[in-house]
Order: C-alpha cells, then structure tokens, then sequence
C-alpha cells in the first residue's frame, strides 16, 4: 500500500517534468502582460504584483490589432477554404487511385522552405500590383494550407471502404456524385483535422506576410513583429500582444484536440 | 456521350488537376524563375538594368564566407536541436505511453507548443533570455553561476536558439511515437513476460526495433523543418549578432529584401532548394525502405 | 471613414433600387443627391500617408499633427517605424510601385544616394532652402537640384554621469586615453564604465568618429579604406572599450538597447549621437536626472578631433505619390523654422536650420552644453557617419564584422588586418555592382 503510494506521487512529480517546463513560457507571458513595466524589469523577477490591463488597452486601443485579427482571419478563413475546394478532389483521386507520384509531388511543397517562392512572387507581384492585397497573400498562404489537405486527407479516404462508393454507383450515381454526397459527409471528422491544422498553420506564418503585406493587409504575427522593435522596451504590452495572437490557436487546439494530434502524426506513423 | 461520362473517363486527371496546376504556378515556376535570376547580376538598387553574368553570382556568393558559414550554422543548429528533441521525445512518449488518469490533459499540454506562434514565442523567449532583466539569468544566480549572455553573445546564440526549438518541437517527436507505440501490436510484449525479459530488454529488443521506423521519419520531418528555421530566429535575433545566428534562410532573406541583391540571393534559394529537395529524397527513399 | 462612407453609399444605392412605389423624379432627386454626397465625401477626404521614424523628431511630429490636421483639414495618416525597417518598407514600396507613401522622413546618408538614383525622390525645386548651412545642402543635392530637407543635424557626443565622476573624483576626458582611464576607473560589477553600439552594422556610425580621430576613413574617392592601419587602430580601441568596459551582450545592442541601461543608472558614459539628451532624461522612463547627465565634445584620439557631424534624417516627398500639392503643403509646415524652434528649444533636438541656432530665446532653453558641442563640431565636424554609397546597408554589415571581432577578442584579434582587407574588397565590389568605385 506504501510503496504505491510513493509510486503515484513519484509519477505526479515525473509528469510535473514534463508540464512545468513545456507550460511555464506560457504562464510567464500570461502574467507578464498584467505587469507594469517596474515589474517586469524587476530584479529579481516578481512573480506576487497587482495587475493591470493597460498593456491590452495599449495593444488594442492604440496599436490598432483589432484590424490585423480581421486580415489574418480573412486571410487564413479564404486560404483554408480554397485548399480544400482544390484539396479534396485530388486527396480523393490520389488515394482511390493509388497516385503515389502525384501525392509525392504535392507533398514536396510542404517540404521546400517558403523562401525559396517567396522573392519570385514577390517580384511577380509587384509587376501585377498586387503588393498587399489580399489576393496575394491568400494564394501564398494556400502554398501552406493544400498541402496540409490533401496529406491529412489522402490518407483518410484510403481509411473509407470502397464499398461506399461502389454500392452507390451500382445504383447509377456517377462517381462524382458518390464523392460529393457518400464520401464527403463521411470524411468529416477528416475535413475537421485538415481545416483545424491548416487554419492554425496560417495563422502562424509570418515569412509570407512579412514580404508580401504592407500596412492594408498586414496579418497579426508581423504586427506583434513590428511592435516589438517599435517599443522595443515596453515588454508588457508586448506580452499582451503574444498573449492574443496565441489565443486563437489555442482555443481551436482544445476543441479539437484529437484532430490535431491525429493531423500532426499522421503520415509519420504506419497506419 | 455525355458529359459526365467525359468527366468520369477523364477523372483521374480532372479531378487532381486544379491542385496541380495551382502548385506547379506557384511553386515550380517560381523554382525555374529564381533559377534564370541565380544567373544574372539583378539588384533592385543600383539602377541598372538585368543582364546575363554566367555564374558570376555563384562565384560571388560561394567566395563569401559568410555564406560557407551560414551553410555550417544550418546544420550545427539542426543537428543540436533534432538531436536532443529525439531523445527527450522518445523518452517522454515511453513514460506517456500507458493508460494513466490525465493522459488526454498530458497530450494537451504537449500539443499547445505546437500550435503556438513562433513569432511570438521568440519574443517570449527573448524575455527570458535578457542579459539585464532575463529570468534565464536569474536562474543561474540562484545556482551561483555568473550571468550568461544567451541571444546576445555570438558563441551561445546557437545553441541557445536551438533551446527554443526544443521546447517547441520536442513535443512533436512524443506524440508521433506516441501514436506509433500505441500502434504497436502487443503480441512480442506477452511473449517476453513470459519468457521474464526485463524492462530494459523489452526496450532494447523488442519496442525500439518496432518504433524504429516512425523515430526516423519523425527525426527526418523534423530535419527538414529545422533547416528551414527562419520564424524564431528572425524575431529573436534577427541573424546577430553580427552573422552568428545567420542561417540560410535568413542570408536568403537579408540579400533579397534588405540588400535586394535578387540575382546574388537566387544562387543561396538554390542552394537551400537543393539543400531541402536532397533530404526529401531521402524521406522519400525511407519511406520505400520502411514500406510506409 | 473609409467603410463608413462606403456603406452609406451603399445603403443608399439599394434603398434606390429596392423600393418600387418611389417616382422616377423621386428616385432622380435621391441619385442627385447621392452623386452629391460621393464627390462631396472625395472634396472631404483629403488624405496624405507620412512614414516618420522612431526618432525624437517623428515624436514631436506626431504630436503637432493634429493641429496641422485642424489647420488645413488634411487628414495625416502618420506611421512611425524603427528606422531600418522604415528604409526596407520604403525601398520595397517604390522598387514595386505600389506606394502610397506621400512624405516620409529619410536618412540622407543611408538611402539618399540609392533613392535618388532610382528616381523615388521628387525635386524640391519650389522650396525655400536659404536657411540651410551649405554643409547640410550638400547631402540634399544630386546634380544641381535638391531633392530633400534636412531636418536634423547630429555629431557624436560622450553623455556622462555627472554624480558618478565627481564620486569618483574624475574630470572629463578630454583624449581618448582619458577615457579609457576614466572607463576603469567608473567600471563596477553594476555600471559598466562605458558603452556604445556594438551592434555590428549599428555601431559603423558611432565608429566613424572613432576613425576620423586616428586619422582613418571609410572610403576615400570611392575605394573602401577602412583597412588602413588608422582605421584598424580605431576599431581595436573601440573593441577594447566595449569590451573590457561595456555592458553584457554589446554586440547585439544598438542606441535602443543602451539607453534604458543608462536610463537605469547602468551605464556611466555613453558615446553617441547628439539628439538622445532629453529622451535619457525623460522622467517618465527614467531614473537619472537631468543634473546628474552631462554633454561633451567627443575625446580627441591620436591624430585629430573631427566628430562626425552629419545630416541624419531628412524629410521628402514621393516622387510616386498622386497629392504632391498636398505633400509638399505638409512638408512645408513639417520641416518650418517654427517647428523646428519648438524641438531645437523644448526637446534639445538638434536642427538643422540655421534660424533655429541663431535665436538666442530658443538656444537659452536648449542644453547649454549640447550648444557648445555643437559650435565645436560645427566647426571640426566631418559631414559622413558611415560609407556614402547606394549599397551602404550591405557595406555596414560587412564593417559590423570587423567591429564585432574587435569586440569579441578585445582588440587583440590576430586576424582582424585580414579581415578588414577581405571585408575593404567585399565593399569595393559592391561600389563596382552599383557603378560607384572609384567615382566621387
């Protein structure tokens, strides 16, 4: 009975390892952003203060973030849309017809480092005059989304039987008429992962927006940039704006949980 | 004949097809593209018009050394940080990998570094690592060591900044082997209770031989990823100081749209292309090996 | 104000549309008014877009604006950015065409060569330049046509803390081996005794002074020099000082990153630009107080006391941009003698304009030492800060190599001649890609 009980509280401080470490720059910047900036430049570090919420007024009242929430939604919401109208269909020919070469062709764009297009569209751009515009930022940002689609997707409608579809076409329905009201209502939980993962992973990226926004489509993560070596100093507003940009992400990771575990291991694992 | 009957003789190409021509406009002509301008002296500064110089730009950019070193710093901070994410990943899936209470919390908490932005992480970082005012250094005097320069000094940069992709990826790594013991079938474990193996047998001969082929595509994603660093880097650092923390993709990104050297900066985008491209193949080659 | 005009037109568009009883005369009347409204709302929305840096000037800019605002009913669209992403955003606007930049503020030495070479500059050919000193209108130049106002006029100067020498029972350094003694002297586990950027390409600024008093140079006549021997000296004495006397981590911090130390009481002197005096005395930021911070002329080196004394920032208007009439309208008011009384007198701005310096009421209010300084390098001053070239934000970043080794070995480094004649070559290429060696 003793020996269990050490045990369990030996494998509490052992999990305790592994969270403190993975979740403490989380709390640290949660708390940083209600500190004034004596406390944050306080030595040593405070970790008892009285909050405030000045550096929230700061980063929304006077830096304008309300605006690069919208452009990143749109931005992300558009990318996340089009990768899929173009995504599933490929995902679903890819894994019905065994496309290997196809699906490696794809997979590719996932893998290249985003520099490497980034200075052609930036000049191919600007010759169309489409420099901040939405346009270009959302068919950059889908360079991120498709992949993620048609990856996380392929392989899931490997996982649907090919009864589904056959039954329904000895019925007379053509195979697109299958994909769109047999196979698709079933992939949901899939169409769930992708559009999670992909939505966050634009969210995120920062290179493609940094070259191609300026000040109209400016997304969220080269505002929080811009802010920082702006007011280089005023660690506590910058905090607020980590803590927001964060938010998002976070939230749709704890409702979809098991998605995102399952998008992000997928294809690594047999399977 | 109709003209679904065309679509459904044709569907093998129709229905793959927006995607593959979105991906060869915005990716492969690009590649083409940047491959022509490694070939010519274009500068967005100087005025002057574009002309055809041979490999006049590769001499350029290989005879600097900054870019020999950039190449040497891609890999060094790669190799620290797949390395030690690999290691504390596996360790980590090993010890999540049984039925407790709070697994799914665990798995939440792991998941949160993943889909945090990276930007902002750097400037999270940052904090801690101020020289001044940093907590980093705070903990150091705790244990009586002397302040340490982390970001700011060229000789602890890398590594520091691989300390931050550590905390950020190694989570990755647990959850992917995660998800490949969890597949593991568990007819060679009650074999070797039966033949009373111990602990460190059963790891040695029986799981990671199994989870052997998930560790390495694993490690190989991760690899690739590393390479292309640039987010956290470039927030935290910007490439300082001096050139220290300078990986190919921030020297790609410092010719292009701060010099704009365009034609000197294609020859580092081709080089990074094949540097990439080559670890690819690679992925691809495992992927046969390993029957994936 | 944009969306909001937007859906009023637009509200007003279907309320025409969707109801059906209205007469036509009715309806003509609404379309009428709405045809009005439009032109009336483009009469109203007279806008300009003005870039401003991070600098004391952009400040006080931003703080006047609503009253040029009120004045004129110009809407001023202001943003402020850390100065090398200011010339970045600038250079990626025009080189693509796609600006809506109508004025920005702009570093002469930094940009003014490449900027005007790419025709970004609109000539100012209708303004009224007589109270400029010729020295300034030199940078402002290209051909015989000026094509930006110099607005503020920095030389490099040593801030001291006041309490701390006379504890320590120390007089100004006049030469630089008094600064150094007094750098050890002032030195502790808390302050450090002296800084300055080692920032790499941020410190070839604060080093040129450094040059110029050993008797070096950057470049001479369009060919890189800052090989020679007086240069090299220059860069290993500010190497030793960074980093036998500097704070931790010198070489990634630039003006920014030193001020709140000295704003801290961490740092004792300061060797920098001139227009920082009352930013470091700011109550607000601020635990020094403006008794205990002084101002002097840069310590004399071995070979001569030439502080730079340049035109560091400028203020222009688009040659891309489509309200010129309105640019330059603003650019007047930005860059008057008014203007700039207010900041050479309440902020210790340093400016350019001559009538500034001439106004006895205003130079009374200003730091009496900062005017001495001035006069001094005035007259001494060397008129560039840094390599003048169109590639100058590569060619500092290949000096800031040099710099930072220098303060990584203390000035001792073995390699340091190499690396500055390797770095000199990889410079003079850059004059060569711009059509620039050897031309001056």
């Amino acid at each position: 009975m003793r020996t269990t009980t050490i045990k369990r509280i030996l494998w509490i401080l052992l999990m305790l390892c592994i969270a403190v470490p993975v979740l403490f720059p989380f709390l640290w910047m949660l708390s940083s952003s209600f500190k004034t900036q004596v406390d944050i430049v306080a030595w040593p570090p405070r970790i008892i203060f009285s909050p405030i919420i000045d550096n929230y007024i700061r980063v929304f009242a006077e830096q304008n973030f309300l605006k690069y929430f919208k452009n990143s939604l749109i931005v992300g919401l558009s990318a996340v849309g089009f990768s899929l109208l173009l995504g599933l269909p490929a995902a679903y020919s890819i894994a019905r017809f065994k496309q290997k070469k196809l699906s490696v062709f794809i997979l590719v764009a996932r893998l290249m480092p985003g520099i490497s297009f980034l200075m052609p569209w930036y000049i191919i751009f600007s010759r169309l005059r489409l420099m901040d515009s939405y346009v270009a930022l959302i068919l950059s940002h889908m360079l991120i989304a498709l992949p993620i689609v048609v990856w996380i997707m392929s392989s899931y409608f490997e996982s649907i039987p090919l009864e589904m579809e056959e039954s329904a076409m000895v019925d007379g329905a053509t195979r697109q008429k299958a994909f769109l009201s047999i196979i698709l209502p079933i992939a949901t939980p899939g169409i769930v992962t992708s559009i999670t993962l992909s939505f966050i992973f634009s969210w995120n990226n920062f290179m493609f927006s940094q070259v191609l926004s300026m000040e109209k489509t400016k997304t969220l993560p080269i505002a929080v940039y811009n802010f920082v070596s702006y007011a280089e100093v005023d660690w506590g507003a910058v905090m607020a704006a980590a803590v927001a940009i964060m938010t998002p992400a976070i939230i749709l990771t704890m409702i979809f949980q098991k998605y995102v575990v399952k998008g992000l291991t997928m294809g690594a694992v047999k399977g | 004949m109709t003209k679904s009957s065309f679509i459904e003789r044709h569907f093998k190409i129709l229905f793959p097809l927006p995607a593959v021509l979105f991906i060869v406009v915005m990716m492969l002509f690009p590649v083409i593209y940047t491959l022509f301008l490694s070939f010519t002296n274009w500068n967005l500064t100087s005025g002057m018009p574009l002309k055809l110089v041979g490999l006049k730009s590769y001499i350029r950019v290989l005879g600097e050394p900054r870019f020999l070193e950039a190449i040497g710093r891609t890999f060094s901070f790669t190799a620290i940080a797949v390395v030690a994410e690999t290691v504390l990943g596996l360790a980590v899936a090993l010890l999540l990998n049984r039925e407790f209470k709070g697994k799914s919390a665990m798995k939440l908490i792991l998941l949160l570094p993943l889909v945090a932005t990276p930007v902002a992480i750097g400037i999270v970082w940052n904090l801690f690592f101020d020289p001044t005012i940093g907590l980093a250094n705070y903990v150091l005097s705790i244990f009586g060591l002397p302040r340490a320069a982390w970001v700011s000094s060229a000789q602890s940069v890398i590594p520091s900044l691989a300390l931050v992709d550590i905390w950020q990826w190694t989570p990755m790594i647990a959850l992917i082997v995660l998800a490949g013991l969890a597949s593991l079938s568990q007819e060679p474990y009650e074999s070797a209770k039966v033949d009373g193996a111990n602990a460190v047998q059963i790891f040695t001969k029986i799981t990671l031989p199994m989870i052997t082929p998930t560790l390495l595509t694993a490690m190989i994603l991760r690899t690739v990823d590393a390479l292309k660093t640039y987010d956290i880097i470039y927030a935290m650092t910007g490439g300082g100081p001096g050139y220290s923390s300078e990986t190919l993709n921030v020297m790609a990104y410092k010719y292009s749209f701060e010099y704009f050297r365009m034609g000197q900066s294609s020859v580092i985008l081709v080089f990074l292309f094949l540097l990439v491209l080559a670890f690819s193949l690679a992925i691809m080659a495992l992927r046969k090996r390993f029957e994936l | 104000m944009e969306t909001v005009g937007y859906w009023v037109k637009h509200g007003i568009v279907y309320h025409i549309f969707s109801i059906k009883e209205v007469s036509v005369k009715s309806k003509l009347i609404t379309l009428l008014l709405l045809v009005a409204l439009v032109f009336g709302a483009g009469a109203q929305a007279k806008e300009i877009r003005v870039l401003v840096a991070n600098h004391p000037y952009g400040d006080l800019l931003k703080q006047y604006i609503p009253e040029y605002e009120k004045a004129t009913g110009v809407k001023v669209n202001v943003e402020s950015l850390q100065e090398s992403q200011l010339t970045t955003k600038l250079t990626t606007e025009f080189a693509t065409n796609s600006s809506s930049a109508d004025v920005f503020m702009t570093r002469p030495l930094q940009e003014g060569k490449m900027f005007y070479k790419n025709g970004w500059y609109e000539p100012l050919t209708s303004y009224d330049f007589s109270d400029y000193p010729e020295s300034a209108m030199g940078v402002a130049r290209f051909g015989n046509k000026p094509y930006l106002v110099p607005l503020v006029t920095e030389w490099q100067v040593l801030y001291y803390r006041k309490d701390l020498f006379k504890k320590a029972d120390l007089s100004v350094p006049k030469t630089f081996a008094e600064l150094e003694a007094a750098a050890k002297a002032l030195d502790s586990n808390d302050i450090a005794g002296f800084a300055s950027r080692g920032k790499g390409a941020a410190a070839v600024t604060q080093l040129s002074s450094y040059v110029y008093n050993y008797g070096g140079k950057y470049l001479d006549k369009g060919v890189a020099v800052f090989d020679s021997k007086e240069a090299l000296d220059a860069t290993r004495f500010y190497g030793k000082m960074l980093a036998l006397y500097g704070p931790t981590g010198v070489t990634s911090m630039s003006w920014e990153n030193i001020m709140p130390l000295f704003q801290a009481g961490k740092v004792a002197m300061w060797t920098d630009a001139s227009v920082f005096f009352s930013q470091i005395v700011d109550p607000a930021k601020s635990q020094v107080t403006a008794a205990d911070v002084g101002i002097a002329n840069l310590p004399a080196g071995p070979k001569a006391s030439n502080p730079f004394f340049v035109v560091s920032w400028g203020m222009a208007v688009a040659r891309q941009s489509k309200n010129k009439a309105l640019a330059l309208d603003f650019i007047k008011w930005a860059t008057s003698a008014d203007l700039a009384k207010k900041a050479l007198g309440g902020a210790s701005i340093p400016m350019s304009r001559n009538s500034a310096w001439a106004d006895p009421a205003v130079v009374a209010k200003a730091n009496p030492e900062l005017v001495t300084s001035q006069a001094f390098a005035a007259k001494n001053g060397n008129p560039f800060d840094r390599p003048y070239m169109s590639a100058v934000g590569n060619a500092r970043d290949l000096i800031g190599e040099v710099i930072i080794e220098s303060i990584n070995t203390a000035g001792t480094s073995q390699k340091l001649a190499d690396l500055a004649k390797q770095k000199a070559k990889q410079v003079n290429e850059l004059l060569e890609d711009t059509g620039e060696y050897g031309v001056y």
